[in-house]
């Protein structure tokens, strides 16, 4: 019916990104609207919430730098939250790349039972942090937990303990319990970059002589650089907000050995008798910057300069 | 032919997009009102069922009206509220507990006053609501703190109730000492998930030991938590946690497994908690309920050495409701109220709930599973002088922190010494 020029014709009609910036808003438009309303309007609202205190019935008040003065001069709650989301930022952050990188190494080198282990290495992937929550305190509670439980068996019941119960084992036991859920996600990441490493660089190494570990640091390493870096990122900024997984084993206890600055940002905001969300906000904030500082150094310092080529 | 053609395409997108939207509108008729009710109590069936039927008769009683409650847990309620009601919005009615003050001093509630038959509520009840003269909520559930306990173990560990269910304070160290001699866990308790049960024991020593006045003092900052008497309260708790009185798993055991800690698996002596313990526990055993032929007994805390009030107890509101400061519909919201607060519903709370209310209820004589339960509430009631509120209603911020932290968790569980407390409690709330 349609000659070619015609079939032409309705190919330009319906080509979208021909259209003009009108069909390019329409179609764009619902997706912009729900980010602006529910990632920038927050975000714009939470800067202009730690800049005043907020009163109830609508009433707000400028208080300048007067939040983010009290919050670094007079709360010690802060400082123990900041020290402790550090300490877990930092190891796991460590655990996280180190250890996924040690099961892909495994995996990738053919481990006995590799395809079995591989399941059961990424499966607590899947869980939600809540339920692991739930499940590592069953596991580390004192009476009927498997952790103690174990050790009993094991005859070395004069180590149980009341994991979460104490400040100086609750947040490396909260620790444990995130490496055992997360550690199989950079597994997967480490394997699929491991094997798209080239074969004949690997080969050539071997037929150097070159021993596993050498190979590992002189080879493998380099080579996966980037996505070590990568890695790095995405854990410690997941680390800097770690909420869930705190909130359900120990909601910051006891004696705030667990507090991070999220639960207790999240105390401040809901738990304290009050409406105003400035200091908060305030805290927020400041959290935010010091974790866009601390991505933008561990970035550049990680920048790989001379491009390797395989 | 270029805009005729953009014209189109926009006219082909609008198309798509501008059902999908108006499909996801309900149908409005102008006759119907729906009354929005957020409450917490999910996971209590009595509570449940009494409350809906409270608004299935107000829709009896107005045609056109439905109301819809929302079922929440307490958390995420409280959480909902406080970001709903700043943005003007949120539901009509709405569950809240006296000790959150916030809601007023925000404007967010409005009195009650005019809008409630108060007849229906007992004075003392709505007095616990009031502030500067007007009355905020609606005064639902009430309780007092008891201190259940075993009756079965009690006689296993050869000790005998006192005429007057209180024991001394040396008699309970020592019951304490009998019972995990024994192998028992003395004291079934968790702070899992509540800021306030691991300190049931020391507020109520503290209670008897200081009396009301100074009771009160203590937890609004007026007195030191250095004071001898309260030094000397802390030591004895102390010793009774040094004793091994709480489960090893008590900083993670949430407030329904010390439940089941106590009556079914592994078995405690005693349970100090609100008499709110019904909802969880005259529930069928298959739903975590106690054993039907369970020995529940109750007594008094144990009495303080010089103390000012040995017969003093802790008696409060719970459960309430408020009506929304932004509602158009505070008249049918206050219908509500009253519909949930009429003697036949108050009647109805005790025999199915199992807890006292601030609702007047004409119930001279009970009946049911559980009436030798209510019976021996009621004699624990008898020459008791009641502190209305507990410590959490009294503070605020960071003493309210810092009391989750310490008085219920820390010292409790052996992690504090007396002094620590002290220091810590005293920092944190004591203003003198």
């Amino acid at each position: 019916m349609f000659g070619s020029a015609g079939r032409d014709a309705a190919k330009v009609e319906i080509d979208a990104r021909r259209g003009g910036l009108g069909v390019l808003l329409a179609f764009l438009a619902p997706a912009l609207i729900i980010y602006a309303g529910f990632t920038i309007y927050p975000v714009l609202r939470t800067f202009y919430n730690a800049f005043h205190a907020i009163k109830p019935q609508g009433v707000v008040e400028f208080v300048g730098f007067g939040n983010f003065t009290a919050l670094l001069l007079a709360d010690p709650v802060f400082w123990k939250a900041v020290t402790n989301t550090a300490l877990f930022t930092l190891v796991a952050t460590i655990v996280d790349v180190a250890g996924g990188l040690l099961l892909a190494l495994c995996l990738f080198a053919r481990a006995p039972l590799a395809p079995l282990l591989r399941v059961i290495w990424f499966t607590p992937v899947l869980m939600s942090y809540v339920v692991v929550g739930i499940l590592w305190v069953w596991i580390f509670d004192y009476d009927w937990g498997l952790a103690n439980a174990s050790l009993r068996w094991l005859g070395l019941g004069a180590l149980e303990q009341s994991w979460l119960g104490q400040p100086s084992t609750a947040l490396w036991s909260v620790l444990f319990a995130h490496e055992w859920k997360w550690l199989g996600f950079n597994m997967i990441v480490f394997l699929a970059a491991l094997h798209a490493l080239p074969a004949e660089v690997l080969g050539a190494a071997e037929l150097d002589n070159c021993g596993w570990l050498a190979k590992l640091i002189y080879i493998i390493a380099p080579m996966l650089r980037t996505t070590i870096g990568n890695l790095i990122v995405l854990s410690f900024i997941g680390k800097m907000m770690v909420f869930d997984l705190i909130w359900v084993m120990t909601g910051g206890g006891p004696l705030w050995s667990t507090e991070t600055v999220s639960t207790y940002v999240y105390k401040r905001a809901f738990e304290w008798n009050t409406f105003d969300l400035g200091y908060p906000s305030a805290i927020a904030v400041l959290w935010f910057v010091i974790i866009l500082a601390f991505v933008a150094i561990v970035t550049r310092a990680l920048r790989q300069r001379d491009r390797l080529e395989f | 032919m270029h805009a005729f053609s953009t014209m189109r395409s926009l006219a082909a997108a609008s198309l798509i997009v501008c059902p999908a939207l108006l499909g996801t509108l309900p149908a409005v008729h102008a006759q119907d009102v729906t009354l929005e009710v957020w409450s917490h109590e999910a996971d209590e069936p009595a509570k449940v069922a009494f409350r809906e039927l409270a608004a299935r008769s107000l829709e009896r009683a107005h045609s056109g009206v439905k109301v819809k409650i929302t079922w929440y847990e307490k958390n995420p309620l409280f959480a909902a509220l406080k970001t709903a009601l700043p943005a003007g919005k949120g539901p009509d009615v709405f569950y809240l507990e006296p000790d959150q003050v916030e809601y007023i001093s925000a404007g967010y509630i409005i009195p009650l006053d005019d809008l409630v038959n108060w007849n229906n509520i007992e004075p003392w009840a709505r007095k616990v609501w009031t502030h500067n003269g007007k009355t905020y909520g609606i005064p639902q559930e009430a309780y007092t703190v008891e201190l259940y306990y075993n009756r079965d173990l009690l006689k296993k560990l050869g000790v005998a109730l006192p005429a007057n269910a209180q024991f001394t304070q040396a008699q309970f160290l020592d019951l304490v000492k009998k019972a995990r001699a024994a192998g028992m866990t003395p004291i079934s308790q968790g702070v899992g998930d509540r800021p306030y049960p691991g300190a049931y024991l020391t507020v109520e020593a503290l209670l008897r030991k200081l009396g009301p006045d100074d009771y009160q003092k203590l937890f609004t900052g007026k007195l030191s938590f250095a004071d001898p008497r309260v030094v000397e309260v802390l030591q004895w708790v102390k010793e009774v946690v040094d004793a091994g009185a709480y489960p090893k798993n008590f900083m993670t055991l949430k407030l329904g497994e010390s439940h089941y800690y106590f009556y079914t698996k592994p078995g405690a002596l005693l349970l100090p908690m609100g008499s709110f313990y019904t909802g969880r526990a005259f529930v069928p055993e298959d739903k975590g309920g106690q054993p039907p032929d369970f020995p529940l007994g109750i007594m008094q805390f144990p009495s303080m050495d010089r103390g000012a009030c040995n017969e003093c107890k802790t008696s409060t509101i719970g459960a309430s409701f408020a009506i929304n400061a932004a509602s158009k519909q505070k008249q049918l919201g206050a219908e509500f109220l009253n519909a949930m607060s009429t003697p036949q519903m108050g009647k109805m709370w005790i025999e199915t709930v199992y807890l006292q209310t601030g609702i007047k209820a004409d119930v001279k004589s009970f009946s049911g599973p559980h009436a030798t339960y209510f019976t021996e509430l009621m004699e624990r009631q008898k020459g008791e002088k009641y502190f209305i509120g507990q410590p959490r209603d009294m503070v605020t911020g960071e003493c309210k922190d810092t009391f989750a932290q310490v008085l219920n968790s820390g010292f409790p569980g052996g992690l504090l010494s007396v002094d620590q407390a002290v220091g810590m409690m005293n920092k944190a709330c004591y203003k003198g």
